[in-house]
């Protein structure tokens, strides 16, 4: 079943067309991987896909309209001033705490739990931030470079986990310059700059 | 439907090419009756009775304190229409009103001032009218900085539109409070003398200079509106293709 | 709704200065004032009452500066929009949270200030009232400000939204003089609890919109 597709998207910033005429559809269980030089939309399309940023041209149709996503992009989402603990609570209730703080002991966060967020290094804090991803089951799950900064173990944690929400017909959209270790439809976003 | 009509009639490229042909005309007609206008005002008019000479300046505070207000409605119309139906040429004609609003609104509380001087012994006096135009002044330059500090120009006409329009529904809000606190403090308060009751002789000369004033801000609105289609569509198959 | 309220008060109670700063901020203005005058020479009761005045609409300014900054800085914007589809209610809620944990407490120390400069104590509850409701007011107008500025600074933040609390200021300057003198007050107070909660529904509609607009 299709998920979602996009229907001859444009998007243009300042009258600069960053790229357009788009279509392509992401069914359930599949994966779509954005690929394309620095500056050529990757993150932009990603927004419009999401519903952040509204496309130039073109539509976006979900096959659900409440769907489910969860997201990571260039921004943590996460509060320097407070304890990876606290974080994790800002974002989960009680119920789902649980697995979230599981999460920080696989990712190795266990020993910073209790110190400030800004103490911690740039790889800390993306693992922080991934575990928004990991931790809470969704639809359709996002990600704009997530494996930027992360060490051997974590990359291999984050590509177990995407391998076993394929299987469960969970659908994944992301941009990266590695390339992870999935099943993936490709949409080279270089060949389309007008 | 009136989407449509609207979107038809309100593209940059129509406007460009209907004023072209329009603008000649006002400024002259600007020009002609502004001087019309002030040589009557300032050289044939009678001396007033009370305030000498001095008064002759209302012949530039008058209608630049109308338009300064006017201007200010003018952009709360076209904020309103690029909210709603998101015309991009309303957009570029609130940017471009803004600056002429703001020198307009600085030319009136400037020659108020000075004609404060002999008048009143003072070039300011925290009356209601000057409070609020001064208050105006402030939100002009509130708007124009606004715009200017994003990087994308989409979201801040947009934002800008937003301002106008939060600005257009205080503006009444701002004069009957002001009202209210000047009555509160200063009850005797000196009050710029009304239209009504002004010799028929001073009047016709006023009015043409309004007039005048009017022709001459529209067709500084048309040029610099003009201009500032041009830099924001530089990169439009019409534009090339006009100029 | 309770999960953000709860969300934003955890995290400004987080934030010392954002909450203390502005508390610390008035009392400094409301101590050093009378200190910087010839007492001997004015007479401070008569114009005290306009310090406070005006130092709640500084400390009011200087509590919403970077309302929503941070959230828009790291990214918070955007998942809380994937997750409610506008900020209307995030809106709301910071304003509530922020009135609250910041506006009240300045309403208390401020009436605190007034009956210390000649205020019967018998009028402290009504003042207290009025300036918890015109900071009300104001926090809604300077959240506003904000969430058109959000990350340029204080200037243009002052530039769109002082001019929208001028007659706030006034009104409040009315609003004391009828319990000076005792007439009238509740004539205002019921004008200024209409107007907070007209502006207080409406307000964070058009904040949704601007936030909208900023991450697009």
């Amino acid at each position: 079943m299709t998920l979602l597709s996009a229907q001859k998207i444009s998007y243009s910033i300042n009258d600069k067309k960053l790229f357009h005429g788009l279509s392509f559809n992401v069914q359930n269980g599949e994966a779509l991987h954005v690929k394309g030089s620095n500056g050529s939309g990757k993150s932009t399309l990603l927004r419009i896909l999401l519903g952040i940023t509204p496309p130039s041209k073109g539509k976006i149709e979900r096959s659900n309209p409440d769907l489910k996503i969860s997201y990571l992009g260039h921004k943590n989402a996460i509060k320097n001033y407070l304890t990876p603990a606290q974080n994790l609570e800002l974002l989960f209730n009680e119920s789902e705490l649980g697995i979230a703080l599981k999460w920080l002991r696989e990712l190795d966060l266990s020993s910073v739990q209790e110190e400030l967020t800004s103490n911690l290094s740039f790889g800390q804090k993306k693992k922080l931030a991934l575990i928004r991803v990991l931790a809470k089951p969704q639809e359709l799950i996002v990600l704009d470079e997530p494996f930027v900064g992360l060490d051997q173990d974590a990359s291999q944690i984050l590509n177990n986990f995407l391998v076993n929400q394929l299987s469960n017909q969970v659908s994944l959209i992301f941009t990266s310059h590695i390339h992870p270790d999935v099943e993936c439809k490709v949409l080279d976003l270089s060949n389309n700059s007008a | 439907m009136i989407t449509a009509f609207i979107h038809k009639f309100s593209s940059p490229k129509s406007f460009v090419v209907l004023t072209a042909k329009l603008y000649p005309y006002f400024i002259c007609i600007g020009l002609c009756l502004i001087s019309l206008g002030w040589i009557w005002g300032l050289l044939f008019a009678p001396e007033d009775a009370v305030q000498g000479n001095s008064y002759r300046i209302i012949f530039l505070h008058v209608p630049s304190v109308i338009y300064a207000e006017l201007i200010y409605f003018f952009m709360a119309v076209c904020a309103l229409m690029h909210l709603v139906w998101r015309v991009k040429l309303a957009a570029y004609l609130i940017k471009s009103a803004a600056p002429i609003g703001a020198m307009i609104t600085f030319i009136g509380l400037f020659s108020g001032s000075i004609w404060g001087i002999p008048t009143w012994g003072t070039w300011w006096q925290w009356d209601a009218r000057i409070t609020s135009t001064l208050i105006l002044f402030i939100m002009y330059l509130g708007i124009l900085t606004l715009h200017g500090s994003f990087s994308n120009l989409e979201k801040a006409d947009r934002l800008m539109s937003i301002l106008v329009v939060i600005g257009v529904i205080n503006i009444p809000i701002i004069k009957k409070s002001v009202d209210w606190w000047s009555t509160l403090h200063q009850p005797a308060s000196i009050s710029v003398s009304s239209g009504s009751s002004i010799d028929p002789s001073m009047l016709y000369p006023l009015l043409i200079s309004v007039i005048g004033l009017g022709f001459v801000l529209i067709s500084l609105g048309i040029l610099s509106s003009r201009s500032y289609i041009y830099t924001r569509e530089k990169n439009k198959k019409w534009v090339s293709e006009y100029v | 709704m309770l999960r953000l309220i709860s969300i934003e008060s955890f995290k400004l109670f987080r934030k010392l200065k954002s909450w203390l700063g502005p508390l610390l901020i008035l009392v400094l203005v409301l101590v050093a004032f009378p200190l910087s005058i010839d007492i001997s020479q004015y007479d401070l009761e008569k114009f005290y009452f306009s310090i406070i005045v005006v130092s709640l609409l500084m400390t009011a300014f200087v509590a919403t500066e970077g309302m929503f900054e941070e959230d828009f800085e790291d990214g918070s914007l955007e998942q809380e929009f994937l997750i409610e589809k506008d900020f209307y209610k995030l809106a709301l809620c910071k304003i509530i949270v922020y009135v609250l944990l910041i506006g009240v407490p300045i309403a208390f120390i401020g009436s605190i200030f007034s009956f210390a400069n000649g205020v019967a104590i018998g009028s402290f509850p009504k003042v207290f009232l009025l300036l918890s409701l015109s900071n009300l007011l104001l926090f809604n107008l300077f959240a506003f400000g904000n969430s058109l500025s959000i990350n340029k600074g204080a200037m243009l933040g002052v530039l769109s939204s002082l001019p929208l609390a001028l007659p706030i200021i006034i009104l409040l300057g009315r609003a004391i003089r009828s319990v000076q003198f005792g007439d009238g007050f509740s004539e205002m107070i019921a004008l200024m609890a209409g107007v907070g909660l007209i502006v207080s529904a409406l307000m964070p509609l058009i904040i949704s919109a601007a936030l909208k607009t900023h991450i697009d």
